[in-house]
C-alpha cells in the first residue's frame, strides 16, 4: 500500500506528512499529531465526537481519508483558544455546566463554532439544527444550548 | 482485510485518464457512505484496488442556470443544494428533501453525485429528481452521453454507469408556471435518519383547478426509486376540489405492492404511502387554493 505525502493546515500551522490510503483525518490528527482532543465514537458519522472545521465547515473526521485533504486547513478544539485564552464559546460551557463526562464536549464545541463563523446570531432552531449530528448522553443538552445562546446573544 | 492505492486529482481528465488506465478503480466523493462501509469492511462494497479520490475536482462543483436548464455538479454538497437561492427558489422539493439528510456533518461533505451514483433504495434525492424529470451526464475519455435519471437507476445499488466513466453534471428543467412540489419523508427519529418511507410530488394544476402531469415518485417503497405511473394517471384530469383522496391513496398503496409483492414491511409500508400521498396532496391543494 502506497504511502501519500499530505500538506495541509492545523489549528493555523502548516504540516506535511506521510499517511496512509486508509488513514483517517481522526486517526492523523489522534495519533501522528498526538491532538487527541477530537473524539473517536462510533466511526460511522453518527455521534459527531470526532467533529472538526474542516475549510470552515463542521464536518466527522471520521470520514474523511487524510489524503483528500491537501491544502485544507482544519481547526481542532485544541486551537479554539487563542494566547492562553479559552474561546468565548468554551467558557461558556464551563459557565453554564454543559459538561458532564466531557467526551461529546470538543465535537458539540466545534459544531457550534461552525455555526457562530457563518451565524453569529442563530435561532435555537438553528442552534439544534447545527447539533442534530452531535449526541451527548449526559446533559441532555439543555445546558449546551443555553451556552451557545448566551454567546449567541452577546 | 480491504487493500488498495490511494489516488487523487483535480482535474476530471486525469481522472478519466485514471479510471481508463487502471481496473477495479472506487470513486470517493463527499464519503458519507463509502468511508462506513470500509469501517465496517461492509459485503455491499465491491472488490477494488485502487481508491480515486475526486472530491477535490473543481470543476465538478458548479451550480447554473443555462437556457431552462438548472445544471449541478456532482460535488455539489448537501448543504449547498439547502442554502443555493437558485434550488430553494426553483425546486424547493430538492432543498426540502436535502435537509433531511444526515446531520450538518454529513450534509456539509455528502454530495448529489454520490446520492445518485450510490443509488440507494432510501437515497433521499432521488425522488424529488426522478420527479423533477432530471437528467445526468457521463463521461469516459470517449465522449459523453445523456440519461434521464430514471433510465440510469438498474437496481438496488446498481445503476448503468460504466467502469470508465464519470457523473459529470445533472440538468434539471425548470418547471413551468402553475407547478407545485412537495416532498414527505417518515424515519425513526428527526435527525440522522434513513428515510423509512419518502414521497416526491409535483404536479401542475391549470386555471380550472385541474391536475396535469403529475409525477409521483416515492422512496424506500420500491427497491430503486421510481416512479408511479398507475397513480399518477388517476390523479391527472381530477379537480382539486373533489379529488377523492382516499381513493388515491388506494391506488398508490396498490401500485406500490404490485412493485414490490408483500413483504415484512408490506402490512406497515401499504397504509403508510397513502397518508403520505394525501399529506403531498392536501397541501398542494391548500397552496392552490391560495392563489386562485
Amino acid at each position: 500500500m502506497n504511502k501519500i505525502t499530505v500538506t495541509f493546515v492545523v489549528n493555523g500551522k502548516e504540516v506535511t506528512l506521510k499517511v496512509g490510503p486508509k488513514e483517517r483525518l481522526l486517526d492523523t490528527l489522534r495519533e501522528q499529531l498526538k491532538l487527541t482532543g477530537t473524539k473517536e465514537g462510533c466511526s460511522v458519522g453518527e455521534c459527531g465526537a470526532c467533529t472538526v472545521i474542516l475549510d470552515g465547515k463542521a464536518v466527522s473526521s471520521c470520514l474523511i481519508l487524510t489524503g483528500q485533504i491537501g491544502g485544507s486547513e482544519v481547526l481542532t478544539v485544541e486551537g479554539l483558544e487563542v494566547y492562553g485564552n479559552l474561546d468565548s464559546l468554551q467558557q461558556a460551557f464551563i459557565d453554564h455546566h454543559a459538561i458532564q463526562c466531557g467526551f461529546c464536549t470538543p465535537g458539540m464545541l466545534m459544531s457550534s463554532k461552525a455555526l457562530l463563523i457563518h451565524n453569529p446570531h442563530p435561532s435555537r432552531e438553528e442552534i439544534k439544527t447545527a447539533l442534530e449530528g452531535n449526541l451527548c448522553r449526559c446533559t441532555g443538552y439543555e445546558q449546551i444550548i443555553e451556552a451557545i445562546e448566551s454567546v449567541a446573544n452577546k | 482485510m480491504i487493500s488498495y492505492e490511494f489516488l487523487t486529482t483535480q482535474k476530471i481528465k486525469k481522472a478519466l485518464n485514471y479510471l481508463d488506465k487502471f481496473s477495479k478503480v472506487h470513486i470517493l466523493a463527499g464519503g458519507t457512505d463509502l468511508l462506513v462501509n470500509l469501517y465496517k469492511e461492509s459485503p455491499r462494497l465491491p472488490n477494488f484496488d485502487y481508491l480515486l479520490d475526486i472530491s477535490n475536482i473543481s470543476e465538478l462543483k458548479f451550480l447554473t442556470l443555462v437556457d431552462k436548464f438548472i445544471e449541478i455538479g456532482p460535488l455539489v454538497t448537501h448543504s449547498r443544494l439547502i442554502n443555493e437561492p437558485l434550488i430553494k427558489n426553483n425546486f424547493p422539493v430538492l432543498a426540502e428533501a436535502a435537509y433531511t439528510i444526515g446531520s450538518t456533518q454529513i450534509r456539509n461533505r455528502g454530495t448529489i453525485g454520490g446520492n445518485i451514483v450510490n443509488a440507494s433504495p432510501a437515497a433521499d434525492l432521488l425522488p424529488p429528481l426522478i420527479a423533477l424529470r432530471a437528467e445526468i451526464e457521463l463521461t469516459s475519455r470517449k465522449g459523453k452521453r445523456v440519461l434521464s435519471l430514471e433510465e440510469f437507476l438498474a437496481g438496488p445499488y446498481k445503476t448503468k454507469i460504466q467502469v470508465n466513466e464519470l457523473l459529470t453534471k445533472i440538468k434539471i428543467p425548470l418547471l413551468g408556471d402553475n407547478y407545485y412540489v412537495d416532498f414527505q419523508k417518515i424515519g425513526r427519529r428527526k435527525a440522522l435518519s434513513i428515510a423509512r418511507l419518502s414521497l416526491a410530488l409535483v404536479t401542475k394544476v391549470d386555471e380550472k383547478g385541474v391536475f396535469q402531469d403529475t409525477r409521483v415518485v416515492p422512496g424506500s417503497a420500491t427497491p430503486y426509486p421510481q416512479s408511479l405511473p398507475e397513480t399518477e394517471k388517476a390523479i391527472n384530469g381530477k379537480s382539486i376540489f373533489n379529488i377523492d383522496l382516499e381513493e388515491i391513496g388506494k391506488i398508490t398503496s396498490k401500485e406500490m405492492v404490485s412493485i414490490t409483492g408483500e413483504r415484512w414491511s408490506t402490512p406497515y409500508k401499504k397504509p403508510t404511502i397513502a397518508v403520505l400521498i394525501k399529506r403531498a396532496l392536501k397541501k398542494i391543494i391548500e397552496e392552490a387554493k391560495t392563489n386562485e
